[in-house]
């Protein structure tokens, strides 16, 4: 186990159990390693830690928790960097903004997609579609 | 930054896969055609810089409003 200091103090983690952006986040290309965070308290939230720069921290969800009908399918080259075949799982997860006032929105238009095998991930835009990069929860 | 003038019709090769065409000039904007591998990713660039902005955003959050938020989302909230 290894320890970072991060601005949420101290934080543990096994440096063979991260997951890793080949490309980094977009607007943070030199991050490529995060640490998932347990979630402390239950519910659809969950964050990631880089462990490059300790200021750097996204909160995370899956996206079908709010939205049933938002589907975002791989495409081959993705596919190549998550390092997967058809038949392996691929997963969508958004970005979420948690300002002061609580009102989170979703980033649609930028999703995650995250192999649990190989504990890839890449971020991608969606720029032909309609979803927003700041999308609120469902009333 | 290298700038180079081109006509409607004329190109630009960058490295051996990607090339850059000027199809038309209308009302004040450029039509350009580009040919590049699959793979590569190609975004205008206001959108790219959108998503920037907001994963920075998206950094700027704070431990407590995250917990009092997963306590108010877990409370069956999401069910409406």
């Amino acid at each position: 186990m290894k320890t970072i200091q991060t601005r949420f103090g101290e934080v543990e983690y096994n440096p063979d159990n991260l997951l890793h952006f080949p490309a980094g986040m977009i607007g943070f290309p030199t991050l490529h390693d995060f640490i998932v965070m347990p979630n402390k308290k239950k519910g659809p939230l969950f964050w990631i830690q880089s462990i490059d720069d300790p200021a750097v921290a996204f909160v995370l969800t899956d996206p079908s928790n709010f939205f049933l009908d938002y589907k975002v399918t791989a495409e081959e080259s993705e596919k190549n960097s998550l390092q997967i075949t058809d038949d392996d799982e691929c997963f969508v997860l958004s970005v979420v903004t948690v300002p002061q006032d609580q009102k989170i929105t979703l980033n649609l238009a930028a999703p995650i997609l995250f192999s649990p095998k190989t504990n890839r991930a890449i971020q991608v835009i969606l720029e032909n579609s309609n979803y927003k990069s700041k999308t609120p929860l469902p009333a | 930054m290298l700038v180079l003038t081109r006509k409607a019709g004329e190109g630009i090769f960058i490295g051996d896969d990607v090339t850059i065409k000027i199809i038309e000039m209308k009302g004040g904007a450029v039509r350009i055609g580009i040919d590049a591998p699959k793979g590569k990713k190609i975004y205008r660039q206001e959108v790219y810089d959108r998503i920037t902005e907001e994963n920075i955003m998206a950094t700027q959050w704070d431990m407590d409003v995250l917990d009092s938020l997963s306590t108010n989302l877990s409370t069956g909230k999401k069910d409406k």
